[in-house]
């Protein structure tokens, strides 16, 4: 078989679910990041955050053992910011304290732009009908992704995408998605790298937005068994995924990129 | 000056009008305020002796408390001629045998007064306006994801409305987020629904094609109505605005009026609109 990495300069890594869940590293990943590291590829980490800013996730990953610089970690987050600051709009932002590290600085007296994250306390009728009359005006509508639901200790509980889809349906507007599965996200983490889409690979848990985004954007994706994998989830992809291409955890998946590299010489 | 109303002449026509449907909100006022010349308006088409319905989306209160703030605003109406969704939405829950889980205004609950609540199999979203919270929106997710055969009701669909200080979200984007979440499509009682203006149909005793229904939502009111075989008109007043809703890709009004008043003299003109055409 010819080296399906023939000309691979550059690896997108998951965070939650792939190399650790919650406070939890993933057996073999910190060993196997090491690895990576060693080959010489270009290593980005993409992340679908909207409740923790990038210092928040480093300090945790740090503490886990993880040795990752904040240059490296591309939070969906950070790409709202990076599309405010491009469109030069004053945001009103439905967004937790936590997370309004990552928007210090940012304009939001006057707001002409609304960006929905993950903001429970902020899920109701007057900051919703704020933001609508804002959209009447004209505002730009950004969510930093769409996902419907997530999983808490109390239960299931509802996400950003829900409230994007209603302010969707009543201001006729459709939504600027800027994290996964949208394709600029993976190719900002990649221009950072100076590489193009066809020499990277992405490595993720979320089958959809990891796998089937990573392939949207010219990509090649490989699918981990850990975190939010269920059982048959590669058959949820309208693309087709060589079954190599889903491994049973972070390690695997270095040791496939590994050998494929090998291969090559 | 002329009155710039457009009519679609030949529907219009097509046979005579015994009875009126008037939506509330945006035709007959905004918010506490009256539409100059409504009030009136009202009481011309009473003495014509059309028959007259009031039937609205609304459900920030209930079909009494309704009734009188018009009637404190200066309108003459009686409370079995009005038909919001609240009592039709009971009747929809007896005949299912459905106990429903209220994401309601606590204004309206008294509608619901002998509806069992206890152990929820369904879940029946209205305009809760500022009662709309994440905790009741997730409460509501929650019941509908645990349940076998989750069942989603919304007393109407309407995206905004007029009140006196801005337009303000309606009860569709509540209901549209909880539909993505749980990939379940609800089931709207109010307008633009046939079955409810099938009510107050039945009520006025006249088929549809007798009946205009007046309002200011291009979709809920003129789609809906025009869907039943009534003809729908447009005001350009309330939630009205001319770039979205005068060339609307889907509905097309038999007329578009500038206010109820203008609506009113139109019904009352159509049969001199009538000889017109005789004699040409």
């Amino acid at each position: 078989m010819a080296s399906c990495f023939r000309s691979l300069k550059a690896v997108l890594i998951d965070l939650s679910g792939t190399l650790h869940v919650e406070n939890d590293v993933i057996p073999g990943s910190i060993e196997a990041l090491n690895r990576l590291r060693k080959s010489g590829l270009a290593l980005r980490f993409v992340t679908n955050t909207t409740k923790e800013s990038r210092s928040f996730l480093l300090s945790r990953l740090s503490s886990l053992g993880f040795d990752i610089k904040a240059e490296e970690v591309f939070t969906s987050l950070l790409a709202a910011r990076s599309l405010v600051e491009s469109l030069k709009v004053r945001p009103y932002l439905f967004l937790e304290d936590e997370a309004l590290e990552d928007f210090q600085g940012i304009e939001t007296d006057n707001p002409n732009a609304v960006v929905v994250g993950l903001a429970p306390s902020m899920f109701e009728y007057n900051h919703m009908n704020r933001a609508f009359r804002l959209l009447q005006d004209g505002a730009h509508l950004i969510a930093i992704h769409k996902s419907k639901y997530y999983r808490t200790k109390e239960g299931l509980s509802l996400g950003p995408g829900p409230f994007v889809e209603g302010l969707e349906f009543a201001s006729g507007q459709k939504a600027r998605i800027v994290g996964k599965p949208a394709p600029d996200f993976f190719s900002t983490a990649l221009s950072d790298v100076g590489v193009k889409p066809e020499e990277a690979v992405m490595v993720g848990d979320d089958v959809l937005l990891d796998v089937g985004g990573a392939l949207d954007a010219g990509l090649q994706g490989i699918l981990v068994k850990t975190g939010k994998y269920r059982e048959g989830d590669e058959g949820k992809l309208k693309q087709v995924l060589n079954t190599s291409f889903v491994v049973s955890d972070f390690a695997a998946a270095v040791d496939f990129i590994l050998k494929e590299l090998g291969t090559q010489k | 000056m002329l009155p710039n109303y457009t009519v679609n002449i030949m529907a219009w026509l097509r046979s005579p009008i015994k009875g009126v449907m008037l939506d509330i909100s945006g035709v007959l006022k905004n918010g506490n305020v009256a539409i100059p010349g409504s009030i009136e308006a009202v009481q011309r088409l009473r003495k014509c002796g059309l028959k007259l319905r009031f039937v609205t989306n609304e459900t920030q209160l209930s079909r009494h408390d309704l009734t009188e703030k018009l009637r404190r605003i200066g309108f003459q109406l009686h409370e079995n001629e009005v038909f919001p969704p609240a009592p039709a939405m009971v009747e929809t829950l007896k005949g299912l045998r459905l106990n429903p889980m209220l994401l309601v205004h606590p204004k309206v609950l008294i509608d619901f007064k002998d509806v069992d609540q206890s152990n929820p199999n369904c879940v029946v979203v209205g305009d809760a306006a500022e009662h709309f919270t994440y905790e009741r929106m997730n409460s509501a997710f929650r019941l509908l994801m645990e349940l076998k055969n989750p069942k989603l009701f919304t007393l109407g669909r309407g995206r905004y409305y007029l009140e006196e200080d801005g337009l303000c979200l309606d009860v569709g984007c509540f209901t549209t987020a909880l539909e993505f979440a749980t990939g379940l499509k609800a089931e709207v009682v109010g307008k633009p629904s046939s079955s409810f203006f099938a009510t107050p149909l039945k009520d006025m005793g006249l088929d549809s094609s007798e009946v205009v229904m007046i309002g200011d939502d291009i979709e809920s009111d003129v789609g809906g109505a025009q869907k039943c075989g009534m003809r729908g008109v447009l005001v350009r007043t309330g939630k009205f605005r001319p770039e979205r809703d005068e060339n609307h890709p889907n509905v097309k009004p038999d007329a578009v009026v500038n206010d109820l008043a203008q609506g009113v003299e139109l019904i009352l003109s159509s049969e001199s609109f009538k000889s017109l055409i005789k004699h040409e």
